[in-house]
């Protein structure tokens, strides 16, 4: 069981929500916990279901695998195994994990005395995946609604979503996700970019400091947001895209039938231009 | 209950804003512009200090150049709506300057045949390009490395494969991105279509896990300093040189989370190369596009990756203009 | 002071909020599956905006039949060119159902006709008429790929209205003549493209003209195919009005993964593909011919006819009036040309287009394979 120089003493008892100190320890570098016993649990089960869900279907080709979810006469039943029994099953899983995998984050937290950012974070992750597969299909009616699980299978529903609204980047919805993944990359790359460069200057130079940091954005732009500023907006930015993108998804089907680029003809039709 | 999370900042301590790390004279014209002062709505997000900025010699000439482009663009959306304020206020998501039809090839076409475009474009790239310029020189100026300048070329480089570089493969202007906000959806849903779903392309699949990548990253990177803020994690210059209990709770959560973890350094080197690679990755993508392949979906058939589907129709459906006596 | 300072705050979120949701729906949607489970090849219906447009798709009350047997119209009335093989009662139901399909209410038989004398040509709407009842007689003996045994009335585009509600004229765009602002047949929002800037008048190239609607390449690696970007967009504003027309999405037709893959295709992309064929046709058959028949302000700002597109006859409906068939109640007079009597030799040379349907009885029920006459074009 390695261990960092340093971990000894952080590994200690308490911070709990579930099971007390029944599954209060480690396996190698995992932290365990009653959430990562239900977090494998639901993994394994998922996992061993979408390959028992290839297995039924034609190829096992790992980009052609594809699981689908019923059909939307099924509506919110359930359906036979083959016939999008599996899928639903295997989102129960995914939730499953997802949720006990954020609970077990909190533990973490708590016993390294850490606020409850990155759950809280991963949490809108989750949000997300859950409005693709259980808000908008309960709000259209069917299960039927939700993606299937397969690498391009996924990518053609997104495509044929996508053309059920003629024209998806005049969402705008999607245009403000879309507009926060690629601001977040630019961020990312810019802080970075400046941590490394902090700390990998040119030869002979000693590493920098934050007034090194600060004065070179000024410097560029007139602005430097600061250490803990960039981090601020860094978890903003990142979690607004994801915030966004399920945005954008719900009201596509439950609050909008028709073209997106026929949505922005209230803009044109404002009273204010007279 | 309730615990300070660190979100916003509440007690704001000011002091004389900072004029900045002093410069040996680094041969560039001019030193730093603006008087420097405090804003506290800003100061309880991010830095309360604003100014003072560096113009220098790069950075007039981009700000002119990109005015320039600015402008061409802008007035010749108001030459579109006749140059009424009101229209092109109310129009402004739907115009564009378009550029030059495909048949005047890589020729300079007349002004308003697309020229405009070319001389709007030449004058963005040269603002963008100076730009970049001045981020390697105030890094070289301050002794730091020129990583912002790398990470800033790898998104020059997609700007420049779109308009520039594959327009040129292809031969033809009228290949490359209006500007304009909703025309360029436009173009980007039609480049797709035309070259047979861009969904198939490995380099539009490589970007856009890149994208997401960055974006997940930042989000458990930032997550975590903030996490840890209350130990002085966000100073993260000086947890690298000398790792304090913030960085050893940060990396011990992550470490037990999923049994890997960065340290303060390389966490920084996993974003740089995350967000990084999503323009070098899509640009790539993009250039290969027309040139090399002409149907990704086609190329996905080849190459075995495209998911069957049961027919659920009756019978395949046919191409009527295959059938005897039809022209399509 | 602090609970008003709220009070606004309240009403300036829920403004916002009216504004900002004023362009939304709301669930139960209806849906229906198109494709395979899990391709999201489904079609999106709000019932309430069905509701709202189940009037206009509402079939009136059929005229009464007409008794068996009597004269013939050319025989008995002057100047029946199209109609004058229908018995006289047959006729005069037929006459009835154009004046309520298509005149306006208060004007009756006189918005065609002049004065007392039925025969006279004097008004430009009965030249019109008269064009368009050929109109109707060519699609359905011809067309029936497109229009199968549902056929088509004047009611199907007119909807009690002279002017169907969906028709398109000419772009007149000129901003590429100046020196600067060229909009390049695109960039504003067009009704009939969605509201979208792609290009505004797909029709003229597609619909009037036959430029290739189709860009794809056939092969994975380059290989000829020099379409460019543009020609995608001209031909996605196209897909976007027919989309619109049909009150349809583009999975109605298409698997979008591989939009121009026939063997992915829902069956009616068949249909829709007739379609196009069509309206170009009847375009160039029967509307640019009445340019001249036409009054000025009839026409559109480049002086050219009103032509037809897919939204002229299927108005939001994915079949015009959802399929209801008005052409079974007037088979004689409207299912194809009708044979002139024989008994009035002046009458006896029909109008140009009764040649394309030889033998004059209509093939009943041509194979769905069979492309109609209209679409062998040469080359």
């Amino acid at each position: 069981m390695a261990m960092l120089s340093f971990e000894r003493k952080y590994r200690v008892r308490g911070g709990t929500l579930l099971g007390g100190d029944l599954f209060d320890f480690w396996v190698g570098p995992f932290y365990v916990g009653f959430f990562g016993v239900t977090t494998a649990f639901f993994a394994a089960l998922g996992t061993a279901l979408i390959v028992y869900g290839a297995s039924l279907g034609p190829t096992w080709n790992i980009w052609q695998i594809s699981i689908a979810p019923p059909d939307l006469s099924y509506g919110l039943g359930i359906a036979p195994l083959a016939q999008g029994g599996l899928w639903q099953i295997i989102t129960v899983c995914a939730l499953g994990a997802f949720v006990s995998w954020a609970l077990r984050e909190v533990e973490i937290c708590r016993k390294l005395g850490m606020g409850y950012h990155v759950p809280f974070a991963f949490s809108f992750a989750i949000l997300a995946y859950f409005t693709l597969v259980v808000v908008r299909p309960v709000l259209l009616g069917a299960w039927g609604h939700g993606f299937p699980y397969g690498i391009l299978s996924h990518l053609d529903w997104v495509s044929n979503t996508g053309y059920q609204y003629l024209h998806f980047h005049y969402n705008p919805a999607h245009m403000l996700a879309i507009t926060f993944f690629f601001a977040t990359t630019l961020a990312l790359s810019l802080h970075g970019s400046l941590i490394l460069s902090a700390t990998n200057p040119r030869k002979g130079e000693p590493v920098k400091t934050a007034e090194h940091e600060n004065t070179l954005f000024r410097d560029i732009i007139g602005y430097s947001i600061g250490a803990l500023g960039i981090h601020r907006l860094g978890l903003f930015l990142a979690l607004s895209a994801v915030f966004w993108s399920a945005v954008c998804i719900v009201i596509s089907g439950p609050f909008w039938t028709h073209g997106w680029p026929q949505w922005w003809s209230w803009w044109l039709n404002l009273p204010v231009w007279g | 209950m309730a615990e300070y999370q660190n979100i916003f900042t509440r007690v704001q301590v000011t002091a004389p804003p900072y004029p900045g790390v002093p410069l040996p004279n680094d041969g560039s014209i001019g030193g730093r512009d603006g008087k420097p002062f405090l804003q506290h709505l800003i100061g309880k997000f991010g830095d309360a200090q604003i100014g003072p900025i560096y113009l220098g010699w790069t950075g007039v000439t981009s700000i002119l150049f990109g005015f320039i482009a600015f402008e061409i663009i802008g007035l010749n959306m108001l030459a579109s709506v006749g140059w009424n304020w009101i229209e092109f206020v109310r129009q402004l998501p739907w115009l564009a300057l378009e550029p030059p039809p495909p048949s005047y090839g890589l020729g300079m076409p007349p002004l308003n045949q697309g020229g405009w475009w070319l001389i709007a474009g030449f004058f963005l790239t040269a603002s963008v390009l100076l730009w970049w310029l001045r981020t390697y020189q105030r890094a070289k100026a301050h002794g730091m490395g020129p990583h912002i300048s790398w990470a800033f070329g790898a998104a020059i480089w997609l700007y420049l494969v779109l308009g520039f570089f594959r327009p040129i493969l292809m031969g033809s202007w009228g290949e490359a991105v209006p500007f304009g906000i909703f025309p360029h959806l436009d173009w980007t849903a039609a480049f797709s279509i035309r070259y047979g779903n861009l969904f198939y392309n490995p380099f539009h699949m490589l970007s856009i896990a890149f994208l997401y990548g960055a974006t997940l990253l930042f989000a458990m990177h930032a997550a975590t300093i903030l996490a840890v803020s209350r130990y002085g994690g966000e100073r993260e210059l000086e947890q690298i040189v000398d790792r304090g209990t913030a960085s050893e709770r940060a990396a011990l959560f992550w470490r037990w989370t999923m049994g890997f973890n960065a340290t303060m350094e390389s966490v920084h080197r996993w974003a740089w190369w995350f967000a990084i690679l999503c323009p070098i990755t899509g640009g790539i993508g993009i250039l290969l596009t027309g040139t090399v392949v002409d149907n990704w979906y086609l190329w996905g058939i080849k190459h075995h990756i495209v998911a069957a589907y049961p027919q659920v129709w009756a019978a395949p459906t046919v191409d009527p203009s295959t059938l005897p006596g039809a022209a399509p | 002071m602090r609970t008003t300072a709220n009070r606004l705050k309240v009403v300036a979120a829920l403004a916002l909020a009216a504004l900002v949701t004023s362009g939304c729906e709301r669930p139960p949607i209806d849906e229906v599956q198109g494709g395979y489970r899990g391709t999201a090849m489904v079609q999106m219906y709000n019932p309430r905006v069905v509701a709202a447009q189940a009037a206009n798709n509402t079939v009136p009350v059929a005229q009464a039949a007409a008794a068996e047997g009597g004269p013939l119209a050319g025989t008995v009335y002057q100047n029946v060119q199209v109609l004058g093989g229908l018995s006289i009662g047959e006729f005069s139901r037929t006459m009835l159902a154009i004046t309520e399909w298509v005149a306006p209410k208060e004007q009756g038989c006189a918005y065609c006709h002049e004065g007392a004398n039925f025969a006279d040509d004097a008004k430009y709407t009965k030249v019109v008429a008269r064009k368009m009842l050929q109109m109707t007689q060519k699609i359905n003996a011809d067309w029936k790929p497109h229009v199968q045994a549902t056929g088509v009335t004047c009611y199907t585009c007119h909807r009690g209205k002279p002017v169907p509600e969906y028709v398109w004229f000419k772009d007149v765009d000129n901003t590429a003549a100046g020196g600067l602002g060229n909009r390049a047949g695109q960039n504003q929002s067009t009704a009939a493209i969605n509201g979208s800037s792609l290009p505004s008048d797909p029709f003229s190239p597609f619909l009037l003209g036959s430029e290739p609607i189709r860009f794809t390449g056939d092969s994975a690696l380059p290989a000829g195919n020099r379409k460019s970007i543009k020609q995608a967009e001209w031909t996605f504003a196209l897909m976007t009005h027919m989309s619109q027309g049909l009150g349809v999405n583009c999975t109605y037709c298409h698997n979008s993964r591989a939009f121009n893959d026939w063997s992915q295709s829902p069956p009616q992309r068949t249909t829709a593909y007739y379609g196009i064929r069509m309206a170009r046709a009847l375009n160039n058959e029967f509307m640019v011919p009445l340019t001249d028949v036409f009054p000025a302000h009839r026409k559109g700002p480049g002086g050219d006819v009103a032509k037809l597109n897919c939204a002229t006859c299927h108005q939001g409906a994915y079949k015009p009036l959802y399929g209801a068939s008005m052409l079974k109640d007037y088979v004689t007079a409207l299912a194809a040309p009708v044979p002139p009597p024989v008994v009035a030799p002046p009458v006896e040379a029909p109008p140009a287009e009764g040649e394309a349907a030889p033998a004059a009885t209509p093939a009943e029920t041509s194979s769905t394979g069979d492309a109609p006459a209209g679409v062998k074009q040469p080359g």
